[in-house]
Formats: structure tokens, C-alpha cells, sequence
């Protein structure tokens, strides 16, 4: 069946890996736009269903995604859209968090100091400042109350009985 | 595809009887008639294989899922429910006087098997609205006001048991399409119950203790399907904190997560594919529901996708 959709994939800095995901989906033939995570809110009101990534999937039903995730969530809850998040279940993991501080990981803070136009960044001699810190997180996590459905290769479920899924998967290794 | 149908043969004297069950017991939920025929069509089939005996299976509850009108989920529920009980076989771990399914030879043994573990299941579907009235009935103490939604036999029996039990309650029922149905029902009893608009349930909200329906099927992510107007209804409950609560059997456990209104199938919405101006049946989400009384026990949403994920995962 062919459904007609039209996606709009939202990135952020400074990996703005949603670049490759748009060309992938124009080049399929989905039509695509390209917004910064900034211009959510505005967009928010025009789509019908958020689908997000998860890097893993916790045995208390939080999502661990990369950083952008809970925001995505939050706000596609204010405007009652449906949340969608697609993980398989080699991601399923025993850990427990509630929240983005307690373990998280930091990448090259340099990478921050990308500007959009060919301007040098005023933080450039952060390091030289006793003052200045550039905190590039990795990952954020989302309560499960936010997310409408977890999408897995052998079921759909709700985010709430992610740690029913790991206790079947250990009842038949 | 008529070559099909020869194999299948006297399939259409099972749905005929299906419906002739329907027309005498208006009493008994179509799911359990349903399952009723597809019990006897294991005990009476002639096949060699157990994949012959699934494919008919199939064959069969999709025909008399084509019939049931506005029961169409439940039926489709309990039929999946049934084959799924049948040949969940319990191996290494079964009682020495159990055989194990993969070990038998011929499928005459097998065939036994079924049709026992089918006949375990009739018993336990007999007696679920018995157990849902036991669970409940101590959520009713003295004094309290119910809201109900339309008829439902499961909360008429739990209604009936509290009244059994001397308590003193009071029930309003909304108009719906069977409520008057219901009022007439539990005044019969001697139960105090009047009849109140759909429109006027914001107006009686602040007087109602809780609110406990029925359910025509409950979905995956433990989402309520029942009769239009129970949506509102839970959603009001919320809005002035009172609990609302679905008294539901198993067999009504539904394989389909809906996200919005729009998403239940076109089957499920409407009687007849014809008449779509107005749907039968809205979509409560999990979150406006308090518990479910089930034969399973007394569940939360998120507890009745674990029941689910243990049947078919």
C-alpha cells in the first residue's frame, strides 16, 4: 500500500547528523523538511506523529536517547501528538535511570565552537577562561509517561513493560 | 479458491450454528459462542497435521469474525485466545500425566491434548464473570454512587454481588443505547438505579463516587474500547479526580494498539460497512483508567500488556 507522508526530520548542533537521514528520505521520494531543534515548538502544531531513536531502552521504562529526545517528547506531549519510539531489543538493558546526570557521556567540546556562518566562535578560547566550560552531553533520557508506544522487532508495547520484555528474553536464553 | 473451501468443507455449518447460538443465548458474550464453536470444531475435526488444524482454525474465526457485527473485536480476542491456549504446551515442566506435544506420535494424542486444554479453557471462561464480581464486588462499600455507561452484563454481576452482599449503593446510568436496558435490569434486582443523559454527566460528575463500565475490548497498551461516550465519560472522571474502573473478562484482550481515535479498524467502528456516519465504539487511553478488574486479577494498564506479552511472545 502506498500511504502518502511527508516527514520533517528535526537536528541539532553540533552533529547534525539529521542531514543524512533527510537526503536518505528525499532520495526514497518522501518529501522532507529540515528544521532545527529551536523551530520545534512552531512546527509541533502541523505534524501528526513524533517518531524518535532510542540508544537504549531502561529496565524502568526510560528511554535513553541521544540529547534532544526528552525535549522532543515534552513537547509533542504539550500538543497531544502521538510519541513513537522505534528500538530493538538487543537495546533492552537491565540499567535504571531517571534522569540525564546520573551517567551520561561527553564528546569533543570542541565540536561547539562550530558556527554556522564563518565566523569564530566567542567561546573559542574557552580554555584559556577559568570561567568557561563547553559541555557536549551525549545522551538524555525520556520518563516513559511521555512516550505513546516502543516499536520492536517482535512486538509493539508500551513503554512501561520494557522490563517484561528482558525477563522473557532471559526466560528463553 | 473454491478448491480451498472443499478442504474446509462443513465450515459453514459452524458459522449457521454460530448464529443460531447467538439468536437462543443473549446472555452469553459472543465471544464465548464463538468459542464455543471453534472448541467443537477441534473435537470433531478429522485432520492429520497440526498446521491444517491452525490454517481451519484461522479459516473459521475469520468467518465468524465477519458475522459478529458489532462484536467483531471480542470475537476476534477470544478466537486468537483460544488457539493460543490450546497449543501452548507446558514441555519438560508438565505433570508426568500431561504428554509433551512434540513428542507424540500420530496426531491422535495431540488432538486429545487440544481438545482437553480447550475444554480447560471453556471452564475458565464460564466462570470469569463470576470471578470479576469477586474481585470487585469490595470496591462497592456503603453509601457510593456508581456511573455506568451503557449495559454490561460483567457490571451488572459485580452490582448484583455487592447487593448480594447488603450493600447500600446507588447507581446512575447514562442513556447510551441500552441503558435503559440496564436500569430495568437492576431495579429488577432491587438495585436503586436511575437513568441519566449523556449529556449530564458533567452535571452529575461531582456526585459519583466512581465510575465503572464495561468494555467491548481492551487493547495492548491497556486502552479501553467500549460503546460511544465512555471517552468523555473517562475523561470528566479525571477532570474531578474520581476513579474510574473497567471490569473487563481476559478473552477481551485485544492485539491492536491504537494512538488515536482514527486508528481502530473499520471493522471494529461501525455494525455494516455501509452505515459509517457515526462510529459504535470510542477509545479511552490507558491513562484516564484506574484499574481493570479482570478473571486475571485487578490490573493496571501497563499490567495488561505484560498478560498479553506472556500469551503471545
Amino acid at each position: 500500500a502506498v500511504v502518502s507522508t511527508q516527514s520533517t526530520g528535526v537536528d541539532s548542533r553540533p552533529d547534525l547528523s539529521g542531514v543524512s537521514s533527510c537526503e536518505r528520505l528525499t532520495a526514497a521520494g518522501i518529501p522532507c523538511s529540515y528544521v532545527y531543534i529551536n523551530s520545534s515548538t512552531y512546527i509541533m502544531k502541523k505534524v501528526t506523529k513524533v517518531m524518535l531513536a532510542a540508544d537504549a531502552l531502561l529496565a524502568n521504562g526510560y528511554v535513553l536517547g541521544p540529547v534532544g529526545t526528552a525535549m522532543m517528547g515534552l513537547i509533542a506531549n504539550t500538543y497531544n501528538k502521538p510519541v513513537i519510539v522505534c528500538c530493538e531489543t538487543y537495546k533492552f538493558c537491565e540499567r535504571v535511570q531517571t534522569d540525564s546526570i546520573l551517567y551520561n557521556e561527553l564528546a569533543d567540546p570542541d565540536s561547539m565552537l562550530k558556527t554556522l556562518n564563518a565566523e569564530e566562535s566567542p567561546v573559542a578560547g574557552w580554555r584559556e577562561s577559568p570561567n568557561t566550560r563547553l559541555v557536549n552531553l551525549v545522551y538524555d533520557t525520556t520518563p516513559p509517561a511521555l512516550v505513546s508506544i516502543v516499536i520492536t522487532e517482535i512486538a509493539e508495547l508500551p513503554c512501561s513493560s520494557a522490563p517484561v520484555v528482558l525477563r522473557r528474553g532471559a526466560v528463553k536464553m | 479458491s473454491s478448491g480451498i473451501n472443499a478442504e474446509y468443507g462443513g465450515m459453514d455449518d459452524y458459522v449457521a450454528e454460530f448464529e443460531r447460538k447467538r439468536k437462543n443465548s443473549k446472555d452469553t458474550p459472543v465471544a464465548i459462542l464463538a468459542i464455543h464453536v471453534l472448541n467443537d470444531f477441534v473435537s470433531k475435526s478429522n485432520v492429520g497435521t497440526l498446521q491444517q488444524l491452525l490454517e481451519q482454525l484461522k479459516e473459521l474465526s475469520r468467518q465468524l469474525k465477519a458475522t459478529a457485527g458489532s462484536s467483531t473485536t471480542s470475537v476476534a480476542s477470544g478466537c486468537d485466545l483460544f488457539v493460543r491456549f490450546i497449543t501452548l504446551s507446558r514441555g519438560q515442566n508438565a505433570p508426568s500425566s500431561e504428554i509433551d506435544i512434540l513428542e507424540c506420535k500420530g496426531f491422535d494424542p495431540v488432538r486429545k491434548f487440544l481438545v482437553d486444554r480447550g475444554n480447560l479453557f471453556m471452564k475458565r471462561l464460564k466462570d470469569s464473570r463470576r470471578k470479576i464480581a469477586q474481585l470487585a464486588y469490595p470496591f462497592i462499600s456503603d453509601g457510593v454512587t456508581v456511573l455506568t455507561v451503557n449495559m454490561s452484563r460483567v457490571v451488572l454481576e459485580i452490582l448484583m454481588k455487592a447487593h448480594e452482599k447488603a450493600k447500600k449503593f446507588k447507581v446512575l446510568v447514562t442513556e447510551s443505547e441500552e441503558g435503559p436496558l440496564m436500569v430495568k435490569k437492576l431495579n429488577d434486582q432491587g438495585i436503586q438505579a436511575t437513568l441519566i443523559l449523556d449529556a449530564s454527566i458533567g452535571f452529575v460528575m461531582e456526585r459519583v463516587s466512581f465510575v465503572l463500565v464495561g468494555a467491548v475490548g481492551v487493547v495492548e497498551n491497556g486502552g479501553l474500547i467500549n460503546k460511544l461516550g465512555t471517552y468523555p465519560v473517562a475523561v470528566m472522571a479525571r477532570s474531578l479526580n474520581k476513579p474510574f474502573y473497567v471490569a473487563v473478562e481476559s478473552f477481551k484482550f485485544y492485539r491492536n494498539y491504537p494512538l488515536s481515535q482514527l486508528d481502530l479498524p473499520n471493522d471494529a467502528k461501525y455494525e455494516n460497512a455501509e452505515d459509517t456516519k457515526h462510529p459504535e465504539v470510542d477509545f479511552t487511553p490507558p491513562k484516564y483508567i484506574n484499574k481493570l478488574f479482570t478473571d486475571l486479577g485487578v490490573l493496571t494498564p501497563s499490567a495488561v500488556s505484560d498478560e498479553l506479552i506472556k500469551l503471545y511472545i
